[in-house]
C-alpha cells in the first residue's frame, strides 16, 4: 500500500505503467459508455456551439450539422476531465504550477532552441494548434480519438495516421532542431 | 447524465496517465521525433496493446459491442497525418 502511494506521488512513471493505465481507461470507455476517448472532437463541438450563436449562416454547412454537431457532448466533458485529471497528476507529484512564476513557459528545451521569449512560446503553440486541429479534422481524429482508439478497434485508418504523424513529425523536428537534432 | 458523470471520470484518469507519463510537457514529445525519448511511443504502444487485447476478448465473451469504428479513408488518413505531425512537433501537442 506504501509503495502504491509513493508510487503515485512520483513525478514521472514508468511510460509502460502509464500505458496500462490508458489502455484500462480505453477499455472502460467503451464498456461502460460504448464510445471513445476523442479530445480534438470537444473542440469542434464548443466552436460550432459559437459559432452557431454568432453567425448561423457561416456555420449552417454539413460539417457542423452531421460531422460534428455543435453542443456539449460526451467529448467535452470528456476534455473538461482530462484538465482536471492532469492538475490532480501535476498536484500529486507537488509539480502543480498554478499561479507560479515561470507557469507560462517553463520547458528548458523549449528555450535553448526559441528563446526565453514567453510571447514566442504562446504564439508558436497557437500556430501549431491551429494546424494540430485543422488535420485531425482532415484524418478523423487525433492521437488520441484515432491512434489510440481506432488502434483499439485495429482500424486500419489508425494506423495509416500513425505513419503519417511520425514521418512528417521526424522531418519538422529535423527543420526546427537543425544542428541540435 | 450518468453518461456526462462517466465521461468526467474517464477524462480525469485519462489526464492523470497522461500527466504521469510526461505527455503534458513539449520536450517529451518533441524527443520522440529526434529519437532521444521513446516515452510516448511506449505509452502510446502499451496503451493499445493493453486496449485491444482487453476488448477484444470482452467482445469474445459478448460482454460489449464495439462502437463505430473510425473511418478509413487513405489519402484524407494519411495527409491528416502528415499535418498533424507538424503541428505536433511545434507544439508539443
Amino acid at each position: 500500500m506504501k509503495f502504491v502511494l509513493n508510487y503515485i506521488r512520483r513525478e514521472e512513471w514508468s511510460p509502460y505503467v502509464a500505458g496500462i493505465l490508458l489502455g484500462i481507461v480505453g477499455i472502460a470507455a467503451v464498456w461502460l459508455s460504448n464510445s471513445l476517448l476523442g479530445a480534438s472532437g470537444a473542440f469542434e463541438n464548443l466552436a460550432g456551439m459559437i459559432g452557431k450563436a454568432l453567425a448561423p449562416a457561416a456555420f449552417d454547412n454539413m460539417y457542423f450539422n452531421f460531422i460534428m454537431p455543435p453542443g456539449i457532448t460526451y467529448g467535452v466533458m470528456l476534455l473538461v476531465g482530462v484538465f482536471f485529471g492532469g492538475m490532480i497528476g501535476a498536484a500529486t507529484s507537488g509539480t502543480l504550477k498554478w499561479g507560479k512564476k515561470d507557469a507560462a513557459n517553463s520547458d528548458s528545451q523549449w528555450k535553448r532552441i526559441f528563446g526565453a521569449s514567453t510571447a514566442k512560446r504562446w504564439a508558436l503553440a497557437f500556430v501549431g494548434a491551429i494546424i494540430l486541429e485543422y488535420a485531425a479534422g482532415i484524418a478523423g481524429g487525433c492521437t488520441s480519438g484515432l491512434a489510440i482508439s481506432g488502434g483499439m478497434l485495429l482500424a486500419p485508418a489508425a494506423f495509416l495516421f500513425i505513419a503519417g504523424m511520425f514521418a512528417s513529425g521526424i522531418v519538422t523536428a529535423l527543420v526546427i532542431y537543425r544542428k541540435n537534432y | 447524465m450518468t453518461n456526462f458523470i462517466t465521461a468526467l471520470v474517464l477524462g480525469a484518469f485519462f489526464g492523470f496517465s497522461l500527466n504521469k507519463a510526461g505527455l503534458t510537457k513539449y520536450n517529451k514529445i518533441v524527443n520522440v521525433f529526434r529519437f532521444t525519448d521513446m516515452a510516448v511511443l511506449q505509452f502510446m504502444m502499451t496503451a493499445l496493446v493493453v486496449a485491444m487485447s482487453g476488448l477484444f476478448a470482452l467482445r469474445g465473451l459478448g460482454l460489449i459491442t464495439f462502437p463505430a469504428v473510425p473511418a478509413t479513408y487513405i489519402v484524407g488518413n494519411i495527409i491528416g497525418g502528415l499535418i498533424f505531425g507538424v503541428g505536433m512537433a511545434l507544439t508539443g501537442y
